[in-house]
Parts: C-alpha cells; sequence; structure tokens
C-alpha cells in the first residue's frame, strides 16, 4: 500500500518548471480564468475581508446611531437598512465565504492532493460570490437595501408592507451568493473523502479535515431550506403566490422554520471551522500530538447533526405548544457537551504538552475566553422561560456576537497569523500583533460585555432611538467599546498589509507544524506538490521531516507532466487506497461567463424584466452543459488515456470515479430543498390557520401516471444500459441514451400541460401555490434529465462515450433515479394523500 | 466483491459514526411531527396535563428508540475489543457515538413526562 | 411581603452587587441606573418575572465561576514552571479524566439541573385552567404598526377598548390573548415575564401576575418596521377595586360638553374615518380616542402627555414619529387642530 508508483529522483528544478507550466496560472485578462484552488482560496478570503470591512463600518454606523439616545443621524429606514445589511453582510459575505476560502486554500495542501477535485466548479462559486455580493451591497448605495433585520420575517418583508426592491434585493442577492456555499459544500465533500494522498486513511487524516468535512456536509444539508424560503417568498412577491399571506392559506410562521432550519446549522457551519483551526494550532504550540483523536471526531459528527434539531430555539415565542419547545431546548442543552468535550480535550492537551505562547496561541486564549461565555449565554438561552424574557433584546444581540465572533473571528485571526508565512514565506510583526489583539479583545468586551445588561433591563434589539434615561450609559459604554474594538481591527489588518512588504522571511514550517500543507514551497506553487507523498499517519511532518525534499525531488506519486495533464490521486474514502488518476480541467472561462449570465438573471428578475431572465437562464445553462462537455475524452480534457507504469487507470475511465460522488452529494443538497418542500406543503396543511383544501385534486392523476411511467421506463433503460456498459458492453448505447431522452420528453409534455390545463388558481390560495412549485419543481428535473442523457448520446456519437470511457452515463443515470424518485414523491404526497385523507384542513 | 457490497452493516465500516446520529434525527423528526400532526388532529383537553395519549406514544417511541441505540451501542463496543488499528477506531468511536445518541433521546425526550402536549 | 419574597429580593440584591466587579464597571453609574427602569427584567413586579430572575441570577453565577475555572486552567498550563513527565499510560488516564470530568460531566450535570429548575418556571406562565377549574381573566391585545390595541371582553357592558396602556388589578393571574392586525409584533412586559409574538391568523396566549401595584414600561419586542422604537405600552397595575372603577368609567362614552361642539365637527370631519370615540364616531383605522385625555403618553409613547402635548402631537407628529401611518395634517389650520386638541383632552372618564 505504501509503495509509490515512481521511486527514482528527478531534478528539482526540471520537475518544477514542467510542473509550472501544466499548472501555472496565466497573467493579464487570462487571470480570470484561472481554477486554481490556492488563487482562488486567496481571492475568496480577499473578498471575505472587503466585505469585512463594508460591514464593519455599518456596525461603526450603528454604534455611532445609539452612542446618544435621541433620534440619532440616521433616519428610521436608514438606520434599518443599515442594521439589516451589517448581519446580512457578515453572515452570508463575510463569515461563510471566508472560511470556505480558507478550506479551498488549504485542504488539499494538507491532504497532500494538488487541486479540489472540481476546480472549475470552485471558480463558479467564486464568481456567484463576488457577484451576488456586489449586486447585494449596492442596494445600500442606492438606498434600497432590505430593511427588515437580517432574517427577513415576514409579512413585515412581503410586498405589502415592503413594497421596495429592499426585500428583492436580499432574496435574489443571497441565493445567487448560496450557489457559491453549495458548490464548496459539494467539492469539499468530495474532496476530502476522494483525494486524499496515498495511504491516508480516513482515520489518519489530519482533524481540520473533519471539521471542514461536517462544515460542508452541513451546508450541503443546511442551506437548501433557505434557498427554497427565498424562492416562495420572492414568487411571493414577484407574482403573488400567497405561501406565507395568512388570509389566502399560508403562514408567516413557515418561513420561520425555514429560515431558522439554515439558520441554527448555520451558526455552526461557522463555528465548526473555527473549531477546527483552533484543533490544528493548539497541538503545534502545545508541542504534541492532541489528546482524544477520536473524542474530536465524535464531538464534531455529534455537533453536526444535532444542531440541526435546535432550530426553534430561536421562535420560543411564536406560540408553539410548550413540550415542543422543551424538545428543542433540550437538544440546545445537549449540544453544549460536543462543545465542553473539545474544550477539555484542548485542555488535556495543553495539560500534557508544553504549550508556548506565541502570537496565534494568544488570539485562541481570546478564543477560549469570548467563546466559553457565549456558550454559557447559550445554554441560559436554551431555557425557555429564561428566553422569553430576553429573546430579541440586546442580550441576544451580546450572545450572539460572543459566539460569532468569538467562535469564528478570534480564531480566523489566530489562523490568519499561522498560516501567513505559509501564504508569503514572511514573518508578520509580533508587537503589532498584540497590540493588535488586546486592543481587539479588550474593544470587544467593552462593547459586548455590558450589552447582555442592556437586555436585562429591557432594551430591545434594532431600535434606532431608544430611552436615554434607561439604557443611556450602557450604550455610550458600548459604543465606546466599538471604536476601541474597530482600533485593535485596524492595527491587525496594519500588520498584515505592512509584512507583505517589511516582514522578515519566514523559515520553512517555522512553526514545527505536524501536517502537509507546511511540505509545501513557501509560498506555495501553483501545483502544491511535485510528487504526492505516501502518508502513513497523522502527524507526517513530525515523523518524516524530510518530506519536502523527497516530494520536490519526484520521489513520490504522479511525478510527470509531459502530458500535460493535469493529475491528482483518487484515493479510497476509508483506506486511502489510490484508486484513480484524477485528471483535473485547466483554466477556463466557462465558470465566468456562467456567473455572469446567471447575474443577467439575477439583475433582471430584480427589475422584472422576465424576458431577459429567461434568456439570460437559457445562457447560462448553455455554459454550463458546454463545460460538463469538455469533459472525460474530449480532446480538450483527456483524450490519451495512457498512465504512467504503475499509476492507477484515469477517472475518467472508471465507473466509480468522484463525479458520481459529487452527483450524489448534489443530490443530497437537491434532496433537503426537495424535502423542505414537502415540509412545507405538510406544515400548511396541519398548521396553517386558514388552510383551505379542495375536496378533490385538481390534478388530473391519470396523466400525471403516464407521465410517471414514461419516466420510469426511461430511468430502468438506463440502468440497463449502465449496467452494461460496466460489463464493457456499449452496442446500441447511443440510440438508446437518445429514445431514453424521448421518453423524458413525454414526462415533460404531459406536466407542461397539466400545468396548462388543471384549474389551479396559485394567486388565490396557498394551496394551489404549492402545487404549482412542486409541479414545477419536478418538471425542471424532468426536464434536466432527457437533456443530459441527449447529450450522453451525442457524446457517444463522438467517440467520447463508450466501452473505453463508460464514466458518464453512470453520473446521469444518478440524475435520472433521483428525478423519478421525487415525481412519485410529489404524486404521493399532493395527488394521492389529500384524495385518501379527505379535503379540508 | 459480495462481502464488499455490505461492508457497510459491518461494526467497523464508518458509516456507524453517523448511524446513531441519523436514527436520532429520525427520532426528533417523529416526535416533532407526530406531536404537531396529533395536535391539530385530536388536541386533548388542556386539565389533563401531561396524562395523555400523545405523551404515553411519543414517551414509549422514545424507549424504543434509545433501546434500538443501547444495543447498537453494545454491539460495536463488543466488535471493538476484537479489533486493531482502524477497525477498532471506527468501532470504538462508533460506539460511543451510538451511546451519545441514546443519551440525546433520552434527555430530549424528558420534558414528554412533564408537559400538556398542544399547549 | 412574605418571609421568601423578602429573602429572594436580598438574593437579588446581593446579585446586582455581583455582577458590578464582574462586568468591570463603575459601582455608582449600575447602581444609579442599574435595576431603576421600568423596563428591568431584574426589577421583578410578578410571579414569573420574579422567578426567571432569580433563574438568572443563578445561572449567572454558576457560569462564572465556570468561566474563571476553564479560563485559569488553561492558564495555569502557561504559566506553571514545569509540566511533570508522564509514560503513555498515565498521559491517557489524565487526559481520560479531564475529558469525561469536564467535557462530558459538568455540561450534563448543569444542563440537568437547568432543566429541573427551569421547568416549573416556565410551566407557570401556560394558560392552563385555574385550580379550582375557573378561567383566569382575559384581556386581549392587538398589535398594529406601530400601536397597541387593549380590549376587556368581560366588561359588563360589552367590550371595552383602549388603546397604548394597559390596566389590569393586582394580585391575580390574567390571559392576555395577543394577535396582530399586520406584521408580527411582540407583547412584552418585562417586569411581568415572557413575551409572546403576535401574529397574524392567530391568538398566542400567556399567563401573567402583577404582583404590586404601580406602573410598567411595555415596549414591543419583535421588529415591525420604521417605529418599532416607538411602540411602546403603558402598564398600570391597580387594585381590584381601583381597577372595577376604571373599567366601569369606560363602559359609559363620555359625557360631551356643547363648548367643543365645533371641534367635534371638525373631528368628525378630518379624523372619524380611522378614529373611534365612543358616542361621536366608529372609526377602526387608528387607535381608539376615547379615553385619551387620561393617557400617560402619546404615540405609543413617543411623547409624555402634558399640557397642549395633543396640540403638539397633532401638529408635529411625523416629524416625532417619522413614517407613522397617521397623515401629516399640513392641509388643517394650526387653530383647527387646537380646537381638536382641546377637545381631546377633555375626553378623560
Amino acid at each position: 500500500m505504501s509503495e509509490t508508483a515512481s521511486s527514482q529522483t528527478h531534478d528539482p528544478q526540471a520537475l518544477h518548471e514542467g510542473m509550472t507550466k501544466v499548472w501555472g496560472n496565466p497573467r493579464g485578462i487570462r487571470a480570470l480564468s484561472v481554477v486554481n484552488h490556492s488563487t482562488l482560496g486567496l481571492r475568496f478570503m480577499a473578498t471575505g475581508l472587503a466585505f469585512f470591512l463594508f460591514g464593519g463600518l455599518l456596525a461603526m454606523l450603528i454604534r455611532a446611531q445609539l452612542a446618544l439616545p435621541g433620534e440619532g443621524f440616521m433616519a428610521p429606514e436608514i438606520y434599518n437598512q443599515v442594521v439589516t445589511m451589517h448581519g446580512t453582510v457578515m453572515m452570508f459575505l463575510f463569515a461563510i465565504p471566508i472560511l470556505e476560502g480558507l478550506a479551498i486554500y488549504l485542504l488539499p495542501k494538507m491532504l497532500g492532493a494538488r487541486d479540489l477535485v472540481c476546480p472549475r466548479l470552485t471558480a463558479l462559486g467564486y464568481w456567484c460570490y463576488l457577484f451576488g455580493g456586489l449586486i447585494l451591497a449596492s442596494s445600500l448605495v442606492l438606498e434600497m437595501a432590505p430593511a427588515n433585520g437580517w432574517f427577513m420575517y415576514t409579512p413585515l418583508s412581503s410586498s405589502q408592507y415592503s413594497p421596495g426592491l429592499g426585500s428583492d434585493f436580499w432574496l435574489l442577492g443571497i441565493t445567487f451568493v448560496e450557489i457559491s456555499a453549495l458548490s464548496a459544500g459539494v467539492e469539499l465533500t468530495v474532496s476530502i473523502l476522494r483525494t486524499r494522498t496515498r495511504g491516508m486513511a480516513l482515520h489518519k487524516m489530519p482533524l481540520f479535515a473533519w471539521y471542514i468535512l461536517a462544515m460542508a456536509m452541513m451546508i450541503v444539508i443546511g442551506f437548501p431550506p433557505l434557498i427554497l424560503g427565498s424562492i416562495l417568498l420572492e414568487l411571493e412577491r414577484a407574482v403573488g403566490m400567497p405561501f406565507f399571506i395568512v388570509e389566502s392559506g399560508g403562514d408567516p410562521i413557515l418561513w420561520q422554520h425555514l429560515f431558522w432550519l439554515f439558520g441554527h446549522p448555520e451558526v455552526y457551519i461557522i463555528f465548526l471551522p473555527g473549531a477546527g483551526i483552533v484543533s490544528t494550532l493548539l497541538p503545534v504550540f502545545a508541542g504534541r500530538p492532541i489528546i482524544g483523536y477520536g473524542w474530536v471526531v465524535a464531538a464534531v459528527l455529534t455537533t453536526a447533526f444535532i444542531s440541526f434539531g435546535l432550530w426553534v430555539h430561536h421562535m420560543f415565542t411564536v406560540g408553539i405548544p410548550q413540550l415542543a419547545e422543551f424538545f428543542f431546548s433540550a437538544a440546545s442543552m445537549v449540544v453544549a457537551i460536543p462543545t465542553g468535550i473539545q474544550f477539555f480535550v484542548w485542555l488535556a492537551t495543553l495539560w500534557l504538552g508544553r504549550p508556548v505562547l506565541k502570537l496565534p496561541m494568544l488570539w485562541i486564549l481570546g478564543f477560549l475566553v469570548i467563546f466559553v461565555c457565549g456558550g454559557l449565554t447559550g445554554v441560559m438561552l436554551a431555557l425557555v422561560p429564561f428566553d422569553w424574557q430576553v429573546h430579541d433584546t440586546h442580550f441576544v444581540v451580546a450572545h450572539m456576537h460572543y459566539v460569532l465572533v468569538g467562535g469564528m473571528f478570534f480564531p480566523l485571526v489566530a489562523g490568519a497569523y499561522y498560516w501567513l508565512p505559509l501564504v508569503s514565506g514572511r514573518m508578520s510583526s509580533e508587537r503589532l500583533g498584540r497590540w493588535g489583539f488586546w486592543l481587539t479583545f479588550i474593544g470587544f468586551n467593552l462593547t459586548f460585555l455590558i450589552m447582555h445588561w442592556t437586555g436585562l433591563v429591557g432594551m430591545p434589539r434594532r431600535v434606532y432611538a431608544y430611552d436615554g434615561a434607561m439604557w443611556g450609559f450602557y450604550n455610550v459604554i458600548s459604543s465606546l467599546g466599538g471604536f476601541v474594538l474597530s482600533a485593535g481591527i485596524a492595527m491587525v489588518l496594519l500588520d498584515l498589509v505592512l509584512h507583505f512588504r517589511f516582514g522578515k522571511p519566514a523559515p520553512h514550517n517555522p512553526w514545527q507544524a505536524d501536517t502537509l500543507e507546511w511540505a509545501v514551497s513557501m509560498p506555495p506553487n501553483p501545483y502544491n506538490f511535485a510528487s504526492q507523498p505516501p502518508v502513513e499517519t497523522r502527524h507526517p511532518l513530525w515523523n518524516t521531516p524530510e518530506l519536502p525534499r523527497t516530494i520536490a525531488e519526484g520521489q513520490h506519486d504522479l511525478a510527470m507532466y509531459s502530458h500535460g495533464r493535469r493529475e491528482t490521486l483518487g484515493t479510497d474514502p476509508l483506506t486511502g487506497k489510490a484508486r484513480e488518476t484524477i485528471h483535473l480541467p485547466g483554466n477556463s472561462f466557462l465558470p465566468l461567463f456562467a456567473a455572469l449570465a446567471l447575474a443577467v438573471v439575477c439583475l433582471s428578475l430584480l427589475v422584472k424584466w422576465y424576458p431577459l431572465a429567461a434568456l439570460g437562464a437559457v445562457v447560462a445553462i448553455g455554459f454550463l452543459l458546454r463545460w460538463s462537455w469538455i469533459n472525460g475524452a474530449h480532446p480538450k480534457a483527456a483524450p490519451d488515456a495512457r498512465v504512467q507504469a504503475g499509476a492507477p487507470p484515469l477517472h475518467s475511465r472508471t465507473m466509480d470515479g468522484p463525479g458520481l460522488w459529487c452527483m450524489g452529494i448534489a443530490m443530497l443538497a437537491n434532496g433537503a430543498l426537495f424535502l423542505s418542500l414537502l415540509f412545507g406543503w405538510f406544515y400548511l396543511w396541519t398548521v396553517s390557520p386558514a388552510w383551505r383544501m379542495p375536496d378533490t385534486s385538481p390534478l388530473p392523476w391519470v396523466w400525471l401516471l403516464v407521465g410517471g411511467a414514461a419516466l420510469t421506463v426511461g430511468m430502468l433503460w438506463l440502468e440497463r444500459m449502465v449496467s452494461r456498459l460496466r460489463n464493457e458492453k456499449d452496442a446500441g448505447l447511443a440510440s438508446g441514451l437518445f429514445i431514453i431522452s424521448l421518453l423524458g420528453a413525454v414526462q415533460v409534455a404531459v406536466l407542461i400541460a397539466t400545468l396548462w390545463l388543471a384549474p389551479l388558481s396559485p394567486t388565490e390560495t396557498a394551496h394551489d401555490a404549492v402545487l404549482v412549485v412542486a409541479l414545477l419543481y419536478v418538471l425542471i428535473h424532468g426536464s434536466l434529465a432527457p437533456v443530459l442523457s441527449l447529450l450522453q448520446g451525442l457524446r457517444v456519437r463522438y467517440g467520447y462515450v463508450g466501452a473505453h470511457a463508460p464514466y458518464e452515463p453512470a453520473i446521469v443515470a444518478w440524475f435520472w433515479r433521483y428525478t423519478v424518485g421525487t415525481y412519485w414523491l410529489v404524486f404521493i404526497a399532493v395527488v394521492l394523500m389529500p384524495g385518501l385523507m379527505g379535503g379540508s384542513s | 466483491m459480495s462481502a464488499s457490497r455490505y461492508a457497510f452493516i459491518h461494526p467497523y465500516h464508518p458509516l456507524h459514526l453517523v448511524i446513531g446520529l441519523i436514527i436520532w434525527s429520525k427520532w426528533f423528526v417523529i416526535m416533532y411531527g407526530g406531536l404537531s400532526v396529533a395536535c391539530s388532529v385530536a388536541p386533548p383537553r388542556p386539565d389533563q396535563g401531561a396524562l395523555t395519549l400523545i405523551n404515553l406514544g411519543l414517551g414509549v417511541l422514545t424507549l424504543i428508540f434509545a433501546a434500538l441505540l443501547a444495543w447498537l451501542a453494545w454491539a460495536c463496543a463488543q466488535s471493538a475489543r476484537q479489533a486493531e488499528g482502524r477497525p477498532r477506531f471506527f468501532a470504538l468511536v462508533g460506539s460511543g457515538l451510538y451511546v451519545a445518541s441514546m443519551g440525546a433521546t433520552l434527555f430530549v425526550g424528558v420534558p414528554v413526562v412533564g408537559f400538556p402536549p398542544c399547549i | 411581603m412574605s418571609g421568601i419574597q423578602r429573602r429572594l429580593r436580598r438574593w437579588v440584591n446581593l446579585g446586582r452587587s455581583v455582577i458590578v466587579p464582574a462586568a468591570g464597571l463603575g459601582i455608582v453609574s449600575l447602581g444609579l441606573a442599574g435595576c431603576a427602569g421600568d423596563h428591568s427584567t431584574l426589577d421583578p413586579a410578578g410571579p414569573a418575572a420574579r422567578e426567571v430572575a432569580w433563574l438568572w441570577w443563578a445561572m449567572f453565577g454558576v457560569s462564572t465561576v465556570v468561566l474563571f475555572g476553564v479560563v485559569a486552567l488553561w492558564l495555569f498550563t502557561f504559566w506553571r514552571s514545569e509540566p511533570a513527565k508522564h509514560d503513555a499510560a498515565q498521559e491517557h488516564r489524565i487526559a481520560r479524566r479531564w475529558i469525561i470530568g469536564g467535557g462530558l460531566l459538568l455540561p450534563l450535570v448543569s444542563v440537568v439541573a437547568l432543566l429541573i429548575f427551569g421547568v416549573p418556571v416556565s410551566k407557570r406562565m401556560l394558560p392552563i385552567p385555574l385550580p379550582g377549574g375557573e378561567q383566569a381573566m382575559v384581556i386581549e391585545v392587538e398589535g398594529h404598526q406601530w400601536w397597541w390595541e387593549v380590549r376587556y371582553p368581560g366588561a359588563e357592558e360589552g367590550i371595552v377598548v383602549t388603546a397604548n396602556q394597559l390596566m389590569l388589578p393586582v394580585g391575580e393571574p390574567i390571559d392576555f390573548h395577543v394577535t396582530s392586525d399586520d406584521v408580527i409584533h411582540s407583547f412584552w412586559v418585562p417586569r411581568l415575564g415572557g413575551k409572546i409574538d403576535m401574529v397574524p391568523g392567530r391568538t398566542n396566549r400567556i399567563r401573567l401576575e402583577a404582583d404590586r401595584t404601580g406602573t410598567f414600561g411595555a415596549q414591543c419586542a419583535e421588529f415591525c418596521g420604521p417605529q418599532h422604537a416607538h411602540m411602546r405600552l403603558h402598564v398600570e397595575a391597580l387594585e381590584r377595586d381601583e381597577f372595577d372603577a376604571w373599567l366601569a368609567a369606560r363602559q359609559a362614552p363620555p359625557e360631551q360638553r356643547d363648548e367643543y361642539e365645533a371641534a367635534r365637527g371638525a373631528f368628525l370631519e378630518h379624523c372619524a374615518d380611522c378614529h373611534r370615540v365612543a358616542g361621536v364616531s366608529e372609526g377602526q383605522v387608528g387607535p381608539d380616542l376615547t379615553d385619551l385625555g387620561s393617557r400617560a403618553a402619546l404615540g405609543a409613547g413617543t411623547i409624555p402627555m402634558y399640557d397642549g402635548a395633543i396640540a403638539d402631537w397633532l401638529k408635529n407628529h411625523q416629524q416625532l414619529k417619522p413614517g407613522n401611518r397617521m397623515p401629516a395634517h399640513v392641509h388643517l389650520e394650526a387653530e383647527t387642530l387646537d380646537s381638536i386638541a382641546a377637545w381631546l383632552e377633555t375626553l378623560s372618564p
């Protein structure tokens, strides 16, 4: 298993030059086509930093307004926009993207890989983030920003009470940005599971990878409910489908469920990478391996799951039965236990090590104080009667900042100081850094510690003016603290900027770390590893300090560039045995173009130019299909299947390569969206106060049965094709795929006819509105499935797919299975069940 | 290949790290969903307090799930004793996670004892 | 005041003096301003709020100990002179002790204790039948952008309606039935107990009780739009007989004197479509004004009541509470507004 493909030594310089020719970044305008994870990770983080400054500026405006009790310098509408945008920017445009950027930058290096598994997806994610973020931020400049608070509660955010474009900016912009989160979620998951270097078994991978794996899977499951909620609310605002309007059978509380189904896991999506940074840095500064690796893995997984059972604790005051509230209350308390375990794992590691207080460690101590404090108030808030008192007061504002700033920002800065030498090859100033830390730490506590008290003595959140006699003093303190805090952050940023110019050159592996990212050059070259080293332990650099040299000399896997392909090892998710040679696509403008087309869709939906939106969507799909075309045996991808002697086969010549996993994870996200839709349906059915269900279904069930039958036959046929491919038979593959697509088209025709002819009035009742959305969901999938199989048929004709390259039909088959599954679930839920259980609520 | 096809039910497979938590999630959904449906279909009188069929049903459900998780934890712990290296790691952590899931089930289920179900 | 209550009060006071050094703030300033406000959850005027305040101080005490303990342990590992040497087995034992003792048992015991103490506090606010089977008194509160409508359905002659003020009898549990006319608001009287959201299309219920007379502040707690900051409610607990008198006085329409005939005419022309004055107009859009002259504040707590406050409000309300739903009265002469204000001031049953 540890046997490497090539054990001869290369000339490091020649190897480096050859690799750089294949992997190097172009300059000038072509820099926009870069797909390399290091470059994109840095772009993510730099953009996140810019949005952080923007959000921080908004925070200063808030603190300036609240420094004095009177009406302040901002009118209420402006103040509300600023408050809403502060929360939105910090959550969606700073915290999550910058952590994704960090993971995108670091993970391949830690796993001994050369890039993430879908480099073009990384680029698409970045552009969607950038464009979506800019669209959202522009709303504030136009004074049209959303003003309903960052969780956009209906009906305040509905068209009746927020007639402007503010809510639309939020809903469309955030959904656009979330494409980037989802794509990062999918590819980080698959990269962690399938591209670790040879020998790195699941229980040997760095803890950071476990944390990011949990975070990525949580994004995959947690973001879709909000995307669905945003789509529904935008449909309500744009065309009047009343999902959240009580009189028409909708329910504003449904929005809260969908929002917090996302919103609570999101807190942990932000915290887990922070904790991952701590678990990575702390053992290095304690000079020993972490104690209780297994405990940490268990704690991370428990947190990831239980955090999906807490969302109602944001809704304790909406009038849910107390018994149900206490389920969520108890679950919210349970989640304190895995966090407690991590804190004591860290303590035990320090206890049994010899910790040194370097600058990154100082920030981790700051994290300790602030996050433990936030965690403790979190447990208090989990208690229903206490929450009833302080919910929606400044106590919650304080708690949330303790958790988020403590749990994410402090570890992030610790990580920044830790990995800066890797990025720049220079050390930052210890002196300036300590000033920055103490100012930030003191400023933060000055701002937010007293805010607990402000809330306890009754000050509600999100007020632009307040009673000075009651709350004036505390707000002055908070505002003063806010400015100290920003001085501290400015100091940190100054340090960061200056170090690129004046920092001392860093020695190699300056902290004597154990993980593989320190085995690459400083700053890293675009291919990370000239040869991919085998890893048998959790601490490769502690156990094999000569790795950097042997890697550069090409003594390990895939030290070859003459074929001009970008390659990285595909390994078994459990054992780390090498399974495939994954060939990765090179630089491409397609992600940028697709994202630009999506930006056109987003903007034209915003200004309600629907024909242009439709055109943009078609163009975007066109780019994405073109993208999928340049794969596998395509001349621009890997027409030549030969590999180095001893190396595993190219992934596109196998049948369970990483693409299959990507499709699986993407369908998991899609399934989460679908389940949220079903949840919405059953929720409205059982709980909505004025729900109206007709006595007989308005849908022609016989037709739908026919459509479903056509789809199912298509899927079964495709299954047969795939299993024949598995046996290396491809006779009749192309024509079979064409007929399958035709069967899919029959189903599309049936669905369109149903939507056209059925007596549905989706703007009158929430019932019909949900039916229409469910049918549209099925229709979109039912239309995409035949397009994909048609494309495969064409690829067979072009000779890109066949017994020699059987990879893609198996992936398309997954999409077909998913489509058929959701079709029948929709049929059961909206046609059969109402028929069986009768009408009315 | 038939052995590897069912490898996931083997106690040394890393899926055991998540099966317990998935069971916990299912239980949680059934509890919350069941309570909501029961309260919308047949809410008991408020003066019955916590002594209702709904509470009883949810309580029994909780115990069944907890028992299932306890058995799985025990099975994994047994397997861990006979293994070394990677199998032992996953069986041991898996067992711990079954215990955690069981604990979470019992702890989150306890309020069934004390509250009237629908107000 | 019973002995237990006195002891509780002493605990609360003791706690107050604890937070000061912990928060690192000047004792004087906190002592002056700390609990004096009539919105403070820590200056309870009812059993529910009192129990929650007690819970807070208990949780605060335990949390402070945990925080300082954990931080001290971490810091100790940096500042101890030389860590002891351990072999692998010892290390394993020490690690397990920390992880199981600190990571598992400490939080577990804490949350179990928290639930044991917290559940009864929570159940108290449930609107279940009182012991003996009788129903508690009901007061209905409806939220509007940005004011409160308060109704007393139990009054002898139909329903009594008022706005932005809530009178209640002291010493008895009251079920508040709350809902909203537009967006989601939240009903919260901090000194009496927890809040409950006012959701359009639903009626939520919460049981609260005042155990002493006095006035308590209340403010909408769920963000409800531009004037969320100016949606206050004046809450006043009266002895039962005073409360009965107050309620009775509102059951007859206010007496109308002839000298305000012209003002009433102007009111009927310009204001009556939206505002109700019992016996004069039946508008349902804005707050009921039947007893406006007796209220403590105007504009849902935007300005206090004083001589001439109503006239100032009528002239400047869009400056005082920008964006409120009442149109600016630019088309009306100042004298007309003054006369309407003078009449409204007399509406004080």
